[in-house]
C-alpha cells in the first residue's frame, strides 16, 4: 500500500480509529518483516519497520509519541526481544506484542510475564492483526488507573503516619486536585474521542487533558534509578529517596514514583512466572496463596441493629490480610443517621470508641489488628458530626457466611465496632488501621433529596514481625451501609428477608499496597452521591467492595497494584414498593482508588462532588441481599475482568425493570459488562 | 508464448505447489494480499527475500556444522530463523523440516543435524526452483501485457 504521510494518517485517525494506528514492527528476519509490514498496512495501520531492536529502541526513545504499539520478534541477534520488551515497558508505556514462530508455553509465558500484551505466532494472520488495536485502548485505560494510583499513594502515606496531617490535606485540598476527578469523568464521556486521540498521540490539543511532559527513561537514567533502588533496597525504596539518590534535574517525584511502580511490577512479573499457572488454578480452586481472598467489608448505617444477614455470603477462601478501608467520609447523611461500617466479619466485635476521635481497634484475640479510626466526623464545610452513629467494622473471612454470624450490636451512639477475622490473627499480622469517618450533610441534602457522599479510604499499616511474602488479600467487599438513620427498628435480618430492590455495581479501582519492608498500606476511597428524588427514609445503601489482587503480592516488592472490585449494591430494603416503583435515579459517585486527599476534597464540595467514578443508577432491581453470594460475584467479576480499569472512569447506568426480580447479580453484571 | 498460456502454466505450477504441500495457505494469503491490497510485486519481493535469506542461512548452517565443535545454540538460532521465514512465506515443507532440525539440534545430535540440513537444503532447492519458475512466468506475463 502506499506509504502515507503521518499527518495524513493522523488526520484520518481521529475519525476512524484504529485506522492509522501507528505501529512499530521489529523483526530481524527480512521475510517476516516484509510480510508483517504488508499485513499491517492491509489493516490500514501506519507502519514503521526496522530489522534491529536497537534501532527500534532508539526510535522509541527519540519520540515515543510517534507510536501507539510495538510488535517485536522474540529472537533477534542484536537484542533479545524480551529485553526490548522489558525496556519498552520500563521506559515508555507502550503496548508490545511479541511475535515468534516458537509457540511453546514456556516462551509465551515468558513474553507475557515480561509485559507483552499479546503473543502472536508466526505466521501472523491478518485476522489477528486486525484486532491488535484493542491493546492500545486497553493500555489507555490502565494508564488512567495508574495515574490515579500515583496520586493515591502519595496522599495515602501521610495519612498512615499522621492522621491529622492527612486530615488537613483532606479538608484543605488544593482546588486543582479536586478538579482532577472531573477531568477523568470527562475523559470517560468522550471516550470515543480519546481513543482517536490516543491513537495519534495528539491529545495535547485537548485543553481538558493537558499532557505533562514525559520523562524519557533512557538507559542511563534507568541505570541510575536501579542503582538507587538497589541501594535503598527494593522494599524500602520510596520515590523521594530515589529521587535524592539519583540527583537528576527535571525529574520529579511523580516521575520516579511512576517508574518505580512499573519497575516493581516488572520485577513482580518476573518472579511470578512460575506461580502464574498456580494462580490461575487457585483462582478456580481456591488454594493459591496469591489469589487468596478475602475480606469483605461493609458499611452499615442504621440506628438500632446490624445483623449480618445483610451481608453476602462469601466463599471460605481467603483472608483479608491487609486491606481495609481506613477512612470513610460520608457526606449528606443526616446527622442522626447511624452509619455502620463493617469490614469483614467474624465473631469478634469491638467497640472502638468515640466516633469523634481516634478509634483504636484492638482485637482481643490476638490484638493484631488495631483499627485507628482517626477523626470520626470532621467535615470540611458544614460539618455535622453524627451524634448518633455507629461505626461497625468487620473484617470478614470469606469462609464465613456473613448472614450466619449475626452481630447484634447494641446500638450505642458513637460506637465504632470492629470485627476482625481470626484468620488474620492467625497469620500473625499486626495490622494497624487508621480509619477516618467523615460524615457531613451535603449542601443540597434535603429531606427529599439527600445526597450522600461517602468517601472511603483505608490505610493499613501492616507492621508484623513475620510478614508473609504473599499478600493473601485478593478481595474484599464492603457491604451494606444504610444511609438513613430512620431505619431504626429494622434489623439486618430484614435486609436479607425482604427481597428489596438492589443494584450492584462493580467499579474497579486500583489499590496499591505499598509495602515498605514491613509496612503495608492500602486505601481506597469512594464517594457516593445519593440523589433519589424521593428517598424513602427506610433505605439502605448497601455497598460492598470486593477487591481482587490482580497482582500477586510478593514480599520483595514494595508496591503492588491491586484491582479491587467493589461491589456496590443499593438495597432499598424495607420499602420495596416505594423504591422499586419509583424510578428516581440514584446516582452514586464512587471515587475509588484515588488519592484520599483528592477524594475528600471533592467530597468537601458537596454540591459538585468530583469523582473519578460515576455511577448513575436509575431504577433498582429488586434483590435480596442474601442473594449476593460472594463467590459467585467474584467469579463473574473475574471472568469479566477485562477492564476493571475501564470501570474506573466509567459511568454505569443500570436500568432495571421493576418487574424483574432477578435473584442474583447476573443482570447487574451484565449491565456492567455492557458498560465495560 | 501467449499470455493466456503462460498464465495457465503459472496456475498449474501454483496448483502443484499447493497440492504437493510445498506451500500452504500462508502463501495463499500473501497472494491475496498482493491482489487485494494493490501491491503488485509483493509476492515476488517476499519470495526473493526468502530465497536469499534461506540460502544464506543454509550456508551458515553448513559452516557451523562443519566445525569440530558444533555450537548448537547458534545452529538452533539459525534454524529458528529459517523456520520463521519459511513460515512467513508459507514454505510448508521447509518449515516442517526445520522443526525436525531443531529437535535434533536440541538433542545435540550432530550427525542428525547434518542429515537434517541436507533435507532442508533439498526441500529449499526444490522450492526455490519452483519459485524461480513462478517468478519467471510472472515476468513473462507482465512483459506481454
Amino acid at each position: 500500500m502506499r506509504p502515507e504521510e503521518r499527518d495524513a494518517a493522523v488526520g484520518r485517525v481521529r475519525d476512524q480509529f484504529p485506522v492509522g494506528m501507528r505501529v512499530l514492527a521489529v523483526d530481524d528476519d527480512p521475510v517476516c518483516l516484509k510480510v508483517l509490514e504488508n499485513l499491517l498496512r492491509r489493516c490500514q495501520y501506519h507502519v514503521t519497520t526496522t530489522n534491529q531492536a536497537v534501532v527500534a529502541l532508539s526510535m522509541l526513545r527519540q519520540n515515543r509519541d510517534l507510536f501507539d504499539l510495538v510488535i517485536s520478534d522474540v529472537h533477534m541477534p542484536d537484542m533479545d526481544g524480551f529485553k526490548l520488551l522489558e525496556l519498552v515497558g520500563l521506559e515508555m508505556d507502550l503496548p508490545v506484542i511479541m511475535l515468534s514462530v516458537n509457540g511453546e508455553t514456556k516462551t509465551v509465558m515468558k513474553g507475557i510475564t515480561h509485559g507483552a500484551c499479546d503473543y502472536l505466532l508466526k505466521p501472523v494472520r491478518l485476522e489477528e492483526l486486525r484486532n491488535i488495536w484493542q491493546h492500545v485502548v486497553r493500555r489507555k485505560f490502565s494508564n488512567c488507573d495508574r495515574a490515579n494510583n500515583d496520586g493515591y499513594e502519595e496522599c495515602n502515606r501521610p495519612s498512615n503516619a499522621d492522621f491529622d496531617l492527612a486530615h488537613s490535606q483532606i479538608t484543605a485540598g488544593p482546588p486543582d486536585q479536586s478538579g482532577r476527578p472531573s477531568k477523568k469523568r470527562k475523559e470517560y464521556h468522550s471516550e470515543e474521542e480519546d481513543e482517536g486521540e490516543e491513537s495519534n498521540g495528539q491529545d495535547n490539543d485537548d485543553p481538558s487533558a493537558p499532557k505533562k511532559p514525559r520523562v524519557v527513561w533512557s538507559v542511563e537514567l534507568h541505570r541510575k534509578f536501579v542503582a538507587a533502588v538497589n541501594q535503598l533496597g527494593i522494599d524500602k525504596a520510596v520515590p523521594k529517596r530515589i529521587l535524592e539518590l539519583m540527583n537528576v534535574e527535571r525529574l520529579t517525584r511523580e516521575n520516579v514514583a511512576s517508574h518505580l511502580q512499573k519497575y516493581r511490577l516488572y520485577l513482580k512479573r518476573l518472579s511470578a512466572v512460575a506461580s502464574q499457572q498456580a494462580s490461575i488454578v487457585a483462582a478456580l480452586g481456591g488454594n493459591d496463596p496469591f489469589m487468596r481472598m478475602s475480606a469483605f467489608e461493609g458499611l452499615h448505617g442504621y440506628q438500632s441493629f446490624v445483623s449480618s444477614a445483610a451481608l453476602p455470603s462469601f466463599s471460605p477462601q481467603g483472608l483479608l490480610n491487609r486491606n481495609n478501608p481506613a477512612s470513610f467520609a460520608i457526606q449528606g447523611v443526616s446527622a442522626s443517621r447511624p452509619i455502620q461500617i463493617a469490614t469483614g466479619n467474624t465473631t469478634m466485635s469491638h467497640s472502638i470508641g468515640d466516633p469523634n476521635d481516634k478509634y483504636h481497634l484492638s482485637l482481643p484475640g490476638t490484638s493484631c489488628l488495631q483499627g485507628n479510626l482517626a477523626q470520626g466526623l470532621p467535615t470540611p464545610v458544614g460539618q455535622v458530626q453524627l451524634p448518633q452513629k455507629w461505626i461497625h467494622e468487620e473484617t470478614d473471612d470469606l469462609s464465613t457466611i456473613l448472614s450466619a454470624s449475626g452481630r447484634a450490636n447494641s446500638g450505642v451512639p458513637g460506637t465504632l465496632q470492629s470485627v476482625t477475622n481470626s484468620h488474620l490473627l492467625q497469620q500473625g499480622f499486626v495490622e494497624r488501621r487508621q480509619d477516618k469517618v467523615v460524615i457531613q450533610p451535603s449542601s443540597s441534602a434535603s429531606s427529599d433529596r439527600p445526597e450522600g457522599t461517602v468517601g472511603v479510604s483505608s490505610s493499613l499499616m501492616d507492621s508484623c514481625a513475620t510478614q508473609q511474602r504473599v499478600v493473601p488479600l485478593s478481595a474484599f467487599s464492603s457491604s451494606a451501609s444504610p444511609m438513613n438513620g430512620s431505619f431504626c427498628s429494622n434489623g439486618v435480618a430484614e435486609l436479607g428477608a425482604t427481597s428489596s430492590g438492589g443494584t450492584s455495581i462493580f467499579p474497579s479501582n486500583d489499590l496499591r499496597i505499598e509495602r515498605d519492608s514491613k509496612v503495608g498500606a492500602s486505601s481506597f476511597g469512594s464517594v457516593i452521591l445519593l440523589s433519589p428524588d424521593t428517598v424513602p427514609n427506610q433505605k439502605y445503601l448497601n455497598f460492598g467492595g470486593g477487591s481482587d489482587l490482580r497482582s500477586n503480592m510478593e514480599g520483595g516488592n514494595a508496591g503492588n497494584l491491586l484491582n479491587p472490585k467493589l461491589l456496590w449494591s443499593c438495597l432499598p430494603a424495607s420499602q420495596p414498593p416505594n423504591l422499586i416503583g419509583s424510578h428516581h435515579p440514584m446516582s452514586q459517585r464512587l471515587n475509588l482508588g484515588g488519592s484520599m486527599v483528592r477524594q475528600t476534597t471533592a467530597s468537601a464540595s458537596a454540591a459538585a462532588p468530583q469523582t473519578r467514578i460515576d455511577m448513575f443508577i436509575s431504577g433498582d432491581a429488586p434483590k435480596s441481599a442474601s442473594d449476593l453470594s460472594f463467590p459467585k460475584v467474584h467469579s463473574e467479576l473475574s471472568s469479566s475482568s477485562c477492564s476493571f480499569d475501564g470501570l474506573l472512569n466509567s459511568i454505569i447506568k443500570v436500568e432495571k425493570d421493576d418487574a424483574s426480580f432477578s435473584d442474583d447479580l447476573g443482570c447487574d453484571l451484565y449491565s456492567l459488562g455492557a458498560c465495560i | 508464448m501467449a499470455a493466456a498460456a503462460l498464465r495457465e502454466q503459472l496456475n498449474a505450477l501454483l496448483s502443484s505447489m499447493f497440492a504437493s504441500g510445498l506451500v500452504d495457505e500462508q502463501f495463499q494469503q500473501l497472494q491475496m494480499l498482493q491482489e487485494d491490497g494493490g501491491t503488485p510485486g509483493f509476492v515476488a519481493e517476499v519470495v526473493t527475500l526468502f530465497c536469499d535469506d534461506a540460502d544464506r542461512i543454509i550456508s551458515e548452517l553448513a559452516a557451523l556444522l562443519d566445525q569440530p565443535i558444533v555450537d548448537f545454540d547458534k545452529v538452533d538460532a539459525y534454524v529458528h530463523q529459517l523456520k520463521g521465514s519459511s513460515a512467513s512465506v508459507g514454505a510448508q515443507k521447509v518449515k516442517f523440516t526445520c522443526m525436525q532440525f531443531r529437535q535434533l539440534c536440541q538433542d545435540k545430535n550432530r550427525d542428525g543435524c547434518i542429515m537434517a540440513l541436507a533435507v532442508v537444503r533439498n526441500e529449499f532447492y526444490d522450492l526455490r526452483n519452483k519459485f524461480q519458475t513462478m517468478l519467471q512466468l510472472e515476468q513473462q506475463i507482465q512483459a506481454q501485457q
